[in-house]
């Protein structure tokens, strides 16, 4: 009963701020209120016993890439530019679609069954700490890979002599 | 009894909020914004079968790991490619930036 109520609650704080990040007009609002759905998501992998994953979330997502968002929201355009309309012509269909896509999706879940394993929970990071220098080690290193190249390429498309 | 299927319908509804900004924001940090959206909500899917079906084996939590690591990368390289072509082109419509149509 009270896992349904905190699941509830967590889903309420998860969709209705992100219909607003993609439904306002005022971007500075939207990442804002990004910033909520990220945390009710942290809260959904709490639940889901990946406590690693819940500071990951909170540190990386609420943290790092918000604060990148909100310097870039501020560095481009105006204030005035964030009141004019911020949905394209085509907005209509992309809702259609997207109402098809949970008609169909929810369709299939509901025809579907699954007899899930049921454990208690233990704390996993310890676990995926061994996994990932074990198994996933190559992955690993390649994301170690991929953010360096991300880092320089950050700095050549910033730098202003080169564009 | 909160069951995978819940997290499952939270995880899609999430992925079709994301694809609904996806394809209708005209701002690009908008666009970039329904993108992490979509990375939280495939997020939730691989923990949720994780919890669900390999409980003590965080396999699941080692892809949302690396979806979280590289969506960093993304945002990174996005939002300076985002700023270097305001300042170029002083705008950040998708529809204004039609530098290839020749």
């Amino acid at each position: 009963m009270i896992q349904a109520t905190i699941f509830y609650f967590l889903a309420a704080m998860i969709l209705i701020p992100a219909l607003l990040v993609v439904g306002l007009k005022n971007v500075f609002h939207s990442a804002l209120w990004l910033v909520m759905s990220l945390f009710g998501v942290a809260g959904i992998y709490a639940m889901l016993a990946a406590d690693f994953l819940f500071a990951v979330q909170i540190i990386v997502y609420a943290g790092g890439i918000m604060v990148i968002l909100l310097f870039v929201v501020l560095l481009s355009g105006r204030p005035s530019d964030w009141a004019q309309r911020q949905v394209n012509e085509k907005a209509w269909a992309a809702g259609l679609f997207s109402l098809f896509f949970v008609a169909v999706l929810g369709t299939t879940l509901s025809n579907w069954s699954l007899i899930p394993k049921l454990e208690e929970p233990k704390l996993s990071t310890g676990q995926l700490g061994t996994l990932l220098l074990t198994d996933m080690v190559v992955p690993f290193e390649v994301v170690g890979i991929v953010l360096v190249a991300a880092l320089i390429g950050a700095i050549y498309f910033s730098n202003r002599k080169s564009s | 009894m909160i069951g995978l299927k819940h997290y499952l319908f939270l995880g899609g509804i999430l992925f079709s909020i994301g694809l609904f900004g996806v394809l209708s924001r005209r701002n690009i940090v908008g666009i970039l914004m329904s993108i992490e959206i979509l990375f939280n909500a495939v997020g939730i899917n691989f923990v949720a079968f994780n919890r669900f079906t390999h409980p003590g084996i965080p396999w699941g939590h080692g892809f949302t790991l690396f979806v979280i690591g590289l969506a960093a990368a993304e945002a990174v390289v996005g939002l300076a490619l985002v700023l270097a072509i305001y300042r170029n082109s002083r705008t950040v419509l998708v529809e204004k930036l039609n530098l290839l149509q020749g």
